[in-house]
């Protein structure tokens, strides 16, 4: 296990294209997370100037919501799709160098290679969860001061919410590279999925003249992003009563994991039957 | 001799295509074993099922007198086709990969650099090196740890004469040190020079194998002229060990399956009352031999 990342923390450890995308994930992030409250507030003023009674201000940043609002952020498909790409050259190149060949013939067994892969996965979902998390406690610190009462009851929920989306997510893109072999049709084909097709689907699939269904909560990016669909924001809630999300389900949660689970299946499956 | 790989009834297909039927074979220990043939006659594919890439159609294959596994790969030092590296690594981290899933500690490393002459430049990401540092870089990895036998396939393809004659060397290195060699070539020249063992492979069928030596000296054919060209070529066949008699310009080529000593030739001629005009020794080389083997066979 450890000989197994080990491994694979030295092919990560020198490779630019690596730390520049998990680097422009994070400056995204943060920058959407930060400028959110602005723009919501830069929004709420134009109505105002239009409106005889004003609406508040909205507040993001505050325990416990803030907890909420930035795995709200980080997993909106755009910013998501970052870690994915990432994982799709992970194992995009291993075809493309014929790494994945050396290994084998070097003495890894097939099944140990694509258990070095899900745990870098594993690893990656981790250390991103604990960076997103401690960053929202920054946050959250900075605007509600120590007196706030309800500081974590959000906390660990959107944060497994969040790991779990993250590592479910990586896994479709892990499968869809394995399964095309190709870097650059690989990314071509999941964002295209990821970011026009599934949309499109949903879009569809909820349209008022479908009849009522909920099917569209199984597509697997959409479940997905469903874990942590809402920010929290509680003034809209009152004023519009609006149906928000202030927990993440369970049951949804299966959903991703799910298709997660299946094509981790299908992967090992075709691993240790299609020549390399 | 002490086995280290037995090959059995090992076959293969792509399609309708036969890549490898029926093959079996065994390599004993220190031996420098060649398979040969052309392109596409199933060598890669052979040694590819033999490291676990391509899962056979049918028959066995063992490493060490027990079924193939992970850890019997972890003995054998490999190169199949390309030298396969992750071209933003240097050298160094690119062994250092290597070694860690074979289990081996880092230390030999730096000798199997200086082996390939490579020291120098092992900080040197691998993108940046030539062809010819590139084949070299992947004989230096299959050298780590010490491998009980070494596989290379077309270890000098596409390199110059220069690159050529320093993988040589290197493979003569390491099989003087007691290493099994198993070589797959489509050059009789490299098997010829390297191997003391060779197995000819044809569409996947092994159409001969045996020592080269052996190989070479049924091949003898010894050329010869004279003034009464038809009186020589009715006395050359009650020669010992006659085969076969072919001409071209007024010269006769006389093939023999044994060994014939030309001095021999030329005395059994001379009491018949010939004379000859000329006398040549034709040693064929094993090239001639085996393009006649594919030939024989349809």
């Amino acid at each position: 296990m450890i000989k197994l990342l080990r491994i694979e923390f030295k092919k990560i450890r020198s490779y630019k294209v690596f730390w520049i995308l998990i680097s422009l994930y994070f400056v995204f992030l943060a920058a959407g997370i930060l400028l959110a409250e602005f723009m919501i507030n830069h929004m709420v003023n134009n109505i105002n100037s239009r409106m005889p009674i004003p609406f508040p201000h909205v507040a993001i940043y505050y325990f416990p919501d803030v907890w909420q609002n930035v795995t709200f952020f980080a997993s909106i498909r755009y910013v998501l799709i970052f870690p994915a790409i990432i994982m799709i050259i992970l194992i995009a190149n291993e075809f493309t160098y014929k790494t994945i060949r050396q290994n084998v013939i070097n003495g890894m067994s097939k099944t140990e290679f694509l258990i070095s892969k899900l745990l870098i996965i594993l690893l990656m979902a981790g250390v991103m969860t604990v960076i997103l998390a401690a960053g929202a406690f920054f946050i959250g610190l900075s605007h509600s001061g120590f007196n706030e009462v309800d500081f974590f009851s959000k906390g660990v929920p959107f944060m497994m919410g969040f790991f779990i989306s993250l590592i479910c997510y990586m896994v479709y893109a892990f499968f869809c590279g394995f399964i095309l072999r190709n870097t650059g049709l690989a990314i071509a084909i999941f964002t295209l999925y990821s970011l026009i097709i599934e949309p499109v689907i949903y879009f569809f699939l909820r349209a008022p003249f479908m009849f009522k269904n909920t099917i569209y909560t199984y597509l697997p990016v959409n479940s997905v992003i469903r874990l942590t669909e809402y920010p929290a924001i509680p003034m809209l809630k009152k004023l519009m009563g609006l149906n928000l999300q202030d927990h993440v389900s369970f049951v949804a949660c299966l959903i991703p994991i799910g298709y997660a689970v299946i094509m981790t299946g299908i992967v090992f499956w075709v691993m240790n039957r299609k020549d390399l | 001799m002490e086995s280290i790989l037995q090959v059995d009834q090992l076959s293969k297909s792509f399609g309708k295509i036969k890549a490898v039927n029926q093959l079996s074979f065994k390599v004993g220990k220190g031996q420098v074993f060649g398979i040969l043939g052309p392109n596409g006659s199933g060598k890669t594919t052979t040694l590819s099922m033999l490291l676990g890439l391509i899962p056979p159609d049918k028959g066995e294959f063992s490493w060490f007198g027990q079924p193939p596994s992970k850890e019997s790969r972890k003995r054998i030092g490999s190169v199949i086709e390309s030298p396969n590296f992750f071209p933003y690594l240097d050298a160094v981290t690119n062994l250092q990969i290597v070694a860690d899933i074979k289990d081996k500690p880092y230390d030999d490393i730096d000798e199997v650099l200086q082996l390939a002459s490579l020291y120098e430049r092992r900080f040197s990401k691998f993108r940046t090196f030539s062809f010819g540092m590139r084949q070299r870089l992947a004989i230096a990895s299959a050298l780590l740890g010490k491998p009980e036998v070494l596989i290379l396939d077309e270890p000098t393809n596409g390199l110059d004469p220069q690159g050529i004659a320093q993988i040589r060397e290197l493979i003569a290195l390491v099989a003087s040190r007691g290493t099994t060699i198993l070589l797959a070539s489509h050059l009789l020249d490299e098997v010829q020079k390297i191997c003391t063992y060779v197995l000819v492979l044809r569409n996947g069928v092994m159409l001969f194998s045996g020592d080269v030596k052996e190989v070479l000296s049924v091949s003898d054919s010894i050329e010869m002229a004279a003034a009464d060209m038809h009186l020589l070529k009715t006395a050359v066949p009650e020669l010992p060990g006659f085969s076969s008699i072919t001409e071209t310009d007024g010269i006769i080529q006389v093939h023999f399956s044994s060994t014939v000593k030309t001095s021999e030739v030329n005395a059994f001629l001379y009491q018949k009352g010939i004379v000859l005009s000329h006398l040549s020794e034709k040693k064929r080389s094993l090239e001639q031999h085996f393009l006649e083997l594919l030939q024989d066979t349809p």
